[in-house]
Formats: structure tokens, C-alpha cells, sequence
């Protein structure tokens, strides 16, 4: 769906801003882009779109040449949804707002009219509220209405959640995800919320210094913490709690899971104290790896990826 | 590079008083205007040139120069066309396309522009607009509040200019055809891209003013700067050679009368 070859680019009069870039995503996946600021994550995604042409290499929508192509053209397949809802609210009513990229795009009339009373009902907006005055929230979901009503084939989620709070941020991700189960759209958001890349990323590629430094599953890249590190970037909270409880929570990524994993090993220590061969050693020297192998880098590398394929 | 910004340096120009580069941007371009003569007018977008090199500003005076000079082409086509005084000079199938009067007219106009313009813009280049502020409020004791907003404005500029232009991308990434060689069409875009503009701004401002209370703005007056904008000897030089300029302007307009 999106592929970069060998992508470089820097803005006039700086320094080179993407270095050589290579990825691919897929038809129907959800990747996160994430780094530190400054990492080129920004500039990726203006590449993605049109916005920005590569000083060398090719960046590919759907097989046509982003170089080749004018960027309005692509934003009927690209969606781009900006960090600041108000450079693209432009009309009076939510209604006319959302309307307003198909009617640009030249989609029929009773299309648009359809599309638009359907992201008002799923984003739960008034039509005729006047939008300027809205909450930041509601503005960030009205913007994200009228990206989706455009109906494109991926979405370019440029910190999508910042200034929401949490229940409004996992609304808006919730409805994504949705749409990319259900609908195959591709997905590519950029953020710095590890929770939330935990949470609904198949798939991570880490940024730095606008080189593509790691890129897997997000279960591994959340263990890797020699990748993290370079992007200067902790781990979810979940996934960082289970690397240093060591080997045997290898396999934990959720709070179910890390719960689970809990009784478990409880009912393996219940069951050793009742074998008469309870150590409290055995308990303490786990966490003692965990920590070494945090110290060290990158020990649990080894984590098993299969949490890609299975979410 | 912005034409207007200020360029760092230590010349005669950088260290005259703001209010006398001001008064001699001033001076300097009423004697233009008072100057009714094509060759005089070339003589002193020559000599503003030439001051300006003394500050190391060539470049920059070259290119404003040259800037201007655009508009003073379209100057030069209305006058032409629109002055018909004189003796005809340029006649097509009977139809007196321009004249004597009209050429000379034309002439005199958009150098006048360039004339005029060149010291004012220049004057950027040699003075911080704190600078420039503080001393209108320190020398002559305009009130903080005026001598703010005239500041501000030129502040906002570059902040504008980059709104505008994450504005554009912004709907461009919509769809909006920004990108399309019809200027007609894109005329018709033009909504899309001064709502959201005018909208930030107002929120601007708004918070401007909020955080400029909340620092005391209100309280502030002449005593309140720590700077002292004092005129040296070179002040004099100055103003007497303005004066000089500005009497021969009178001179030629009298004499070629």
C-alpha cells in the first residue's frame, strides 16, 4: 500500500532530515511510526502523502509514484489527519465540514450526503453545530470525520491524540482499528504514546535521526530495549513491568496476560512450598536477570514475536 | 531570507539613534517624492545603494531594489497607458497608444516607488524593532501601546506566513487543489484557506493579549525600559546631510521648473 525505496530528504538549508529510508506497509495493517521528537517521524509522514517530494528515492501510494502524481490526487486514496484540528476546519456547520473533502474529491452528491449523516452518527456530532467553538476533542473528531468521510485507503495519523483525554483517545483509535478490521484500511500513525502503540499496533517501526533503526512486531520492538534505547523511548508500562519480572513473562504484552502470567507463577510457588522445595531465592534471582538484562540492552531480544500475527 | 529582517553589525548606519534612522527613512523619502526629475531619482536609488554598502547591505538593497523595481513596472503600464499628455508617441492604426507626457510621467512614477520605498525597507535591516520601540517610547514618549502594536505586527509576519502554509498543506492532504495550474479554480479555493487563517489568528491574538496582562502589560511606561537611547554626534552628521538632500530635491524641482 505504502512503500518508501531508499528515501532521503531534507528541508532547504538543513541538515539531511530522512536518511535512506526502506519500509513497506501492507494493505490492512496498523503500524506505529515512533521516536523522539526530531526523529524525521513528521517529515515521514508529509513524504507519505505528497506534501513533501523525496530529494532522492521513491515513495510509492498504491503503486504510483508520490513524485509523479499531485498531492490532491493522492489525498483521495492517502487520509491525513494533523496534530492541530483547526488548519483544516474551514466551513460553517460540522455538517458542511465533513461534506467538504468529498465534494472537492468530486464524489456524487447522495454519496457525500450518506457518508457525511454516517461519520456524524459514529463520531456523535450535531451537523449544525457551528465547529470553530468546539472543544478541542470534538474538533480533533470532527477533523477525523471529514478524513474519513473521504473514504481513503490509508489513514496518515499524525499524533492523533494529543490535547484528548484518554476515553476520547481510545474512541478515535477504537473506530480506526474497526475500520481496518473490517474495511482493510491501512492505518500508519505516529505518536509517542507507548500505551497507546502497545494497544493497537500490529506492527513498530522506530525512528531515529531519520533512520529506521528497528522495525517488528509490536510485541518484540516493546522488548528490544537496545532498539528503544536508541530512540530514547521506554516500553509500555505492561511489557516493561514483564521484562523485568524476566524468562518466564517473556510472553506477556496485556494486563490480562501479565494477571494470568501472576496466578500462575503464585500457583507454581504454592505448588513448590507444598513440594518442600520452596527457595525464596528462585524468585529473587528472577528479578535480578530482569534487571541485568534491562542494564545490559537488549538480553530479551529474544522475546518471541507472535504477538503480530496474533492481534 | 526575509527582506525585512534586521542584520546583525556594528557600522555607522547599525549605531545611529532609531528615531534619526527612522526620521532620515522619512526624510529621505519625501525628498524623493519632492523630486520631479527621472535622472535625480536615479541618483538617489544610487546613492541609497551606495549608503547602504556602508553597512554592508549591497546585497540586500541590490535585491529590493530589485523587488521593487516589479512594482514599479506596473506603475509604469497604467501610467503609460493612462496619462495622455504631450505630443503622441506611439501611434497603431490610428489609435495613439502612449505619449511624450505619458513616457516621462511613467518614468518618473515607478522610480519615485523605488526611491521612496528603498530607505523605509532598509531600515529594517539596520534596526531591532525592540530598538526601535523603545526608543519611539523613550525619546519621544510615544505611549507603550502604540509603539507595541506597530512592533507586533511585524513580529506576527513570519508566524503568519508559516500558518498559512501548514494551512495549505493541510488541505491540500484534503484534497483541495492548491496544486492545480488553473488560477480560476484556485481562486475559488480561497476559503478554505483564509477561514482557518483568520480563526488562528483571532485565537492568537486573544492569547497575545491575555499573557501580555498577565505580565503587566498595562503597567508599563516611559520610565519602565532599562535602555537609554541617546543622540551622539553622528545623529547631527546625519540629520544635516538629510538636510542636504532634501535641499538639493527643492533646488531641482525649482530650477527645472
Amino acid at each position: 500500500m505504502l512503500k518508501f525505496d531508499h528515501v532521503s530528504f531534507s528541508y532547504p538549508g538543513m541538515t539531511q532530515t530522512v536518511k535512506d529510508l526502506s519500509f513497506e506497509v501492507h494493505a490492512g495493517e496498523v503500524v506505529a511510526m515512533i521516536g523522539s521528537n526530531g526523529a524525521g517521524k513528521s517529515t515521514v509522514s508529509r513524504l507519505a502523502n505528497g506534501l513533501l517530494r523525496p530529494d532522492s528515492g521513491h515513495v510509492y501510494v498504491d503503486g504510483e509514484d508520490t513524485g509523479k502524481v499531485r498531492t490532491s490526487v493522492i489525498a483521495k486514496k492517502v487520509g491525513f489527519l494533523f496534530q492541530n484540528p483547526d488548519r483544516q476546519i474551514c466551513q460553517n456547520t460540522v455538517r458542511e465540514e465533513i461534506a467538504f473533502g468529498p465534494q472537492v474529491q468530486g464524489v456524487p452528491q447522495d454519496e457525500t450526503e450518506k457518508r457525511t449523516e454516517e461519520m456524524l452518527q459514529t463520531f456523535e456530532l450535531d451537523g449544525d453545530w457551528f465547529p470553530f467553538t468546539r472543544s478541542r476533542g470534538e474538533r480533533q473528531r470532527i477533523a477525523l470525520a471529514s478524513v474519513l468521510a473521504c473514504s481513503p485507503e490509508l489513514v496518515i495519523l499524525d499524533e492523533p491524540t494529543t490535547g484528548l483525554d484518554y476515553r476520547e483517545c481510545i474512541r478515535i483509535m477504537d473506530y480506526i482499528t474497526g475500520l481496518s478490521r473490517e474495511q482493510g484500511l491501512t492505518v500508519l500513525m505516529v505518536s509517542h504514546d507507548m500505551e497507546l502503540v502497545q494497544e493497537y499496533a500490529q506492527r513498530v517501526l522506530v525512528l531515529t535521526d531519520g533512520r529506521l533503526v528497528g522495525e517488528g512486531p509490536t510485541g518484540r520492538i516493546m522488548k528490544d530495549m537496545s532498539v528503544l534505547g536508541q530512540a530514547h523511548v521506554l516500553p509500555a508500562q505492561i511489557p516493561m513491568l514483564a521484562l523485568r519480572f524476566g524468562e518466564k513473562f517473556s510472553d506477556v504484552y496485556t494486563v490480562e496476560e501479565m494477571a494470568e502470567a501472576i496466578h500462575r507463577e503464585k500457583a507454581a510457588e504454592a505448588a513448590a512450598m507444598k513440594n518442600g522445595r520452596a527457595d525464596a531465592n528462585t524468585i529473587a534471582d528472577t528479578k535480578h536477570q530482569g534487571a541485568n538484562a534491562i542494564a545490559a540492552g537488549d538480553k530479551s531480544g529474544n522475546a518471541p514475536d507472535e504477538k503480530g500475527a496474533r492481534s | 531570507m526575509n527582506l525585512l529582517d534586521y542584520v546583525p553589525g556594528d557600522s555607522f548606519l547599525h549605531k545611529l539613534n532609531p528615531v534619526m534612522k527612522l526620521l532620515a527613512a522619512f526624510l529621505y523619502g519625501i525628498a524623493c517624492i519632492i523630486c520631479n526629475n527621472v535622472i535625480m531619482e536615479l541618483v538617489f536609488i544610487l546613492l541609497m545603494i551606495l549608503i547602504s554598502s556602508f553597512a554592508g547591505l549591497q546585497k540586500r538593497a541590490l535585491r529590493l531594489t530589485k523587488n521593487l523595481l516589479v512594482l514599479g513596472l506596473i506603475m509604469f503600464v497604467l501610467q503609460l497607458l493612462f496619462v495622455r499628455t504631450g505630443d503622441p508617441l506611439l501611434v497603431i492604426g490610428g489609435f495613439c497608444v502612449f505619449t511624450v507626457g505619458g513616457l516621462m510621467s511613467a518614468l518618473l512614477l515607478s522610480l519615485r516607488i523605488v526611491a521612496t520605498m528603498l530607505p523605509l525597507m532598509l531600515l529594517f535591516a539596520i534596526t531591532r524593532m525592540n530598538d526601535l520601540c523603545g526608543a519611539l517610547v523613550k525619546r519621544l514618549h510615544v505611549p507603550y501601546r502604540y509603539a507595541f502594536i506597530v512592533t507586533t505586527a511585524f513580529r506576527f509576519v513570519p508566524l503568519f506566513t508559516t500558518e498559512f502554509h501548514d494551512i495549505e498543506d493541510a488541505q491540500k492532504a484534503r484534497g483541495v487543489e492548491y496544486d492545480t495550474g488553473n488560477i480560476f479554480r484556485r481562486l475559488k479555493l480561497i476559503v478554505p484557506l483564509f477561514v482557518p487563517l483568520l480563526i488562528s489568528s483571532m485565537k492568537k491574538v486573544d492569547a497575545g493579549a491575555m499573557s501580555a496582562q498577565l505580565r503587566g502589560f498595562n503597567l508599563r511606561t516611559t520610565q519602565s525600559g532599562y535602555h537609554e537611547y541617546p543622540f551622539h554626534r553622528c545623529d547631527a552628521v546625519c540629520l544635516l546631510f538629510l538636510a542636504a538632500v532634501l535641499a538639493v530635491s527643492v533646488a531641482g524641482m525649482i530650477l527645472i521648473k
